[in-house]
């Protein structure tokens, strides 16, 4: 078990520092003048060039990239070419308001597409299976912009149910901020109900053709304790690892539905970085997701460990 | 997935295939008898045909391929013509409303298929060629090779693929070409692990083996031996890339990445009006919004119905 967490813990820095090189190395191809291009095009050469010193992106690329992997290791991610504050000052907020943001989506996704899918297994190829495969089908390949523009327009707009701009105004209360996010996180649920409910209902449709489920039955086990004892837990493992590698999705690509919400979270905050050629805090802010990632991804492996002792972790992946 | 759809194959049916072969005009006859892999291809291919999500799939993409294809020429008004009256609402001569500055929505709806069409299946293709080769090496070769293009291929999924293709279309700019070529180099290490483990499960059974010591170089065993066992995957991931490859050309053309403004792009044309849905313009909205949605969604019935099947096989 440690020799296990060890391992992967390992495996996460070197996937880290990876990503952090990937990030380096498109960041720094980037055309144009980083002082240039946040001074703006009026200011004056020498201050330009000052500046471009001051930050150290005048020097050696290979200098630069030393400089910048020291950081990382040190979780230290500089100071934000645009605002001059410190990112971690930035993204940690930017997190945390994504993270709110994809909370209150598992809480409305994971409870009914996971009932969603063992329905659908228990009713295989009857009318409510076709129904709910097809809308997970469909749930989970239309782009999140899409069905966010789309709650936006009927729920925000024609109903009034909720907010066209999801930014609460500071002070709200956790309830009252209820109103102003319901609506992205529903787009963002909405999406990942096909995968989970998909995942949920294979899973199942193992598990119920399984011989120990068929042993159990024989043995005259009710069908609830059946469903709870061996199906549920056999049937559950690919849909823990699907969750988890959502998290990661969850956080980072939500870059569209923050958008249409004009929504302050981490994908605004990269697509706000991208623009101004920002690199330490796009540098931050994808490690960050990269963290969440691989942290979510560990944890379902150990959650899977523990629901399933058969799983041996040394070759879980 | 569901064995109803699957109606049951009597042999005469299999017995008359290679019939069938001969009477296909301009199909050279052969004498001998075509082998197992292409009759259980064919039989594949009949039962795809049979299901009905795929029929539907295929209808709602041709709609869709005859408005990239024949563009202005169909379109009722021209696509980037300003002079009706600004946002109007859906009426008889503007049956889905028109913009901002007074173009028809569905002409541009219909000729914004052109841009996402053109883009879409040839990433996907190029991703899945490229990723074919990867996962091949991979997982024929194994060893120091193989580890450290694991962990490339590991770092890779940790990145959200819409924001590295941003990043690299700031890059490069932003045209068609740029676009293809992101997508399908992001989607060639997904690609590159399904081609993997499915190689890896080839790799020691025994026609490897003797193909090895009859001598064969690696790369014959690899593209000859092995690649015909497992084209059923990639057949399956080529459909699926293809429905992914949309949905990430439309979110990049949302975020600013796609063709420049006065392109009817789907994506752009929703990242163009979605601030004026507030003021109670939908339709410019949710037109390019709702195509995005069925295309994305008649791919995927595709995809799922050539999946369903393979899998079954």
């Amino acid at each position: 078990m440690r020799r296990f967490i060890l391992q992967r813990v390992a495996s996460i820095v070197v996937t880290l520092w990876m990503l952090a090189t990937i990030v380096f190395m498109l960041v720094s191809v980037l055309p144009g003048d980083v002082g240039r291009k946040v001074l703006g095009p009026t200011a004056p050469k020498e201050d330009v060039a000052a500046f471009n010193a001051q930050l150290g992106t005048d020097q050696p690329l290979f200098e630069q990239y030393v400089k910048s992997m020291k950081r990382v290791f040190t979780l230290d991610f500089g100071t934000s070419y645009q605002t001059r504050s410190s990112v971690s000052d930035i993204i940690f907020p930017a997190l945390g308001r994504s993270g709110k943001l994809a909370v209150l989506a598992f809480i409305f996704t994971i409870p009914i597409s996971i009932a969603a899918g063992i329905y659908a297994a228990r009713r295989k190829d009857k009318l409510a299976d076709r129904v709910i495969v097809n809308a997970g089908l469909a749930s989970s390949s239309i782009p999140e912009f899409v069905t966010a523009a789309v709650l936006l327009a009927v729920f925000a707009v024609e109903l009034g149910w909720g907010k066209a701009f999801a930014n609460p105004p500071d002070g709200t209360s956790l309830f009252g901020q209820l109103e102003y996010l319901w609506l992205p996180a529903m787009a963002m649920a909405i999406a990942y109900f096909g995968y989970i409910a998909r995942m949920t209902r294979a899973g199942v449709i193992t598990a119920l053709n399984a011989d120990y489920t068929r042993t159990a039955t024989m043995k005259g086990m009710s069908s609830s304790q059946v469903m709870r004892r061996h199906i549920l837990r056999n049937a559950l493992a690919p849909t823990i690892t699907v969750i988890s590698v959502q998290i990661g999705y969850l956080i980072g690509a939500v870059i569209g539905v923050e958008r249409v919400f004009n929504y302050s979270g981490l994908g605004s905050t990269m697509l706000g970085a991208v623009g101004a050629h920002d690199v330490p805090v796009l540098q931050g802010a994808v490690l960050l997701v990269g963290i969440v990632y691989m942290l979510s991804t560990l944890l379902a492996d150990l959650l899977i460990a523990f629901l399933n002792p058969r799983v041996r972790l040394e070759t879980a992946r | 997935m569901s064995d109803l759809e699957k109606p049951p194959v009597g042999p005469e049916e299999i017995i008359s295939t290679p019939g069938m072969d001969v009477l296909v005009p301009g199909h050279a006859p052969t004498n001998a008898p075509p082998s197992e892999r292409k009759q259980a291809r064919r039989e594949n291919w009949r039962l795809i045909r049979r299901r009905p999500a795929f029929i539907f799939g295929v209808f709602i993409l041709s709609v869709w391929v005859i408005c990239a294809l024949l563009g202005e020429r169909i379109t009722p008004h021209d696509p980037l013509d300003f002079r009706a009256g600004s946002h109007l609402s859906p009426r008889w001569e503007f049956p889905f409303g028109t913009d901002a500055t007074g173009r028809d929505v569905l002409s541009r709806v219909m000729a914004g298929a052109r841009d996402v069409l053109r883009i879409a299946p040839l990433a996907a293709f190029l991703g899945v060629l490229f990723g074919v080769m990867l996962g091949m090496l991979m997982g024929y070769l194994r060893g120091w090779f193989d580890t450290v293009a694991s962990r490339i291929v590991e770092a890779f999924l940790a990145l959200p693929v819409v924001l590295i293709a941003l990043l690299a279309v700031t890059t490069l700019g932003s045209s068609s070409w740029v676009v293809t070529g992101v997508v399908a180099v992001l989607f060639t290490p997904i690609v590159a692990r399904t081609v993997r483990s499915a190689v890896l499960a080839e790799r020691d059974l025994d026609y490897v083996t003797s193909a090895r010591l009859r001598g064969e170089s690696n790369l014959f065993i690899m593209f000859r031996e092995v690649l015909p066992n497992v084209m059923g995957p990639i057949v399956v991931e080529l459909t699926v890339r293809v429905g992914y490859a949309v949905f990430t050309v439309a979110t990049l053309s949302f975020i600013g990445a796609g063709p420049p403004p006065p392109s009817p792009d789907w994506g752009a044309q929703v990242s163009e009006n979605y601030n004026s849905i507030i003021s109670g313009f939908w339709w410019t909205t949710f037109f390019p919004a709702a195509a995005i949605a069925t295309l994305v969604i008649a791919v995927n019935l595709i995809a799922d119905s050539v999946q369903s099947v393979m899998e079954a096989s």
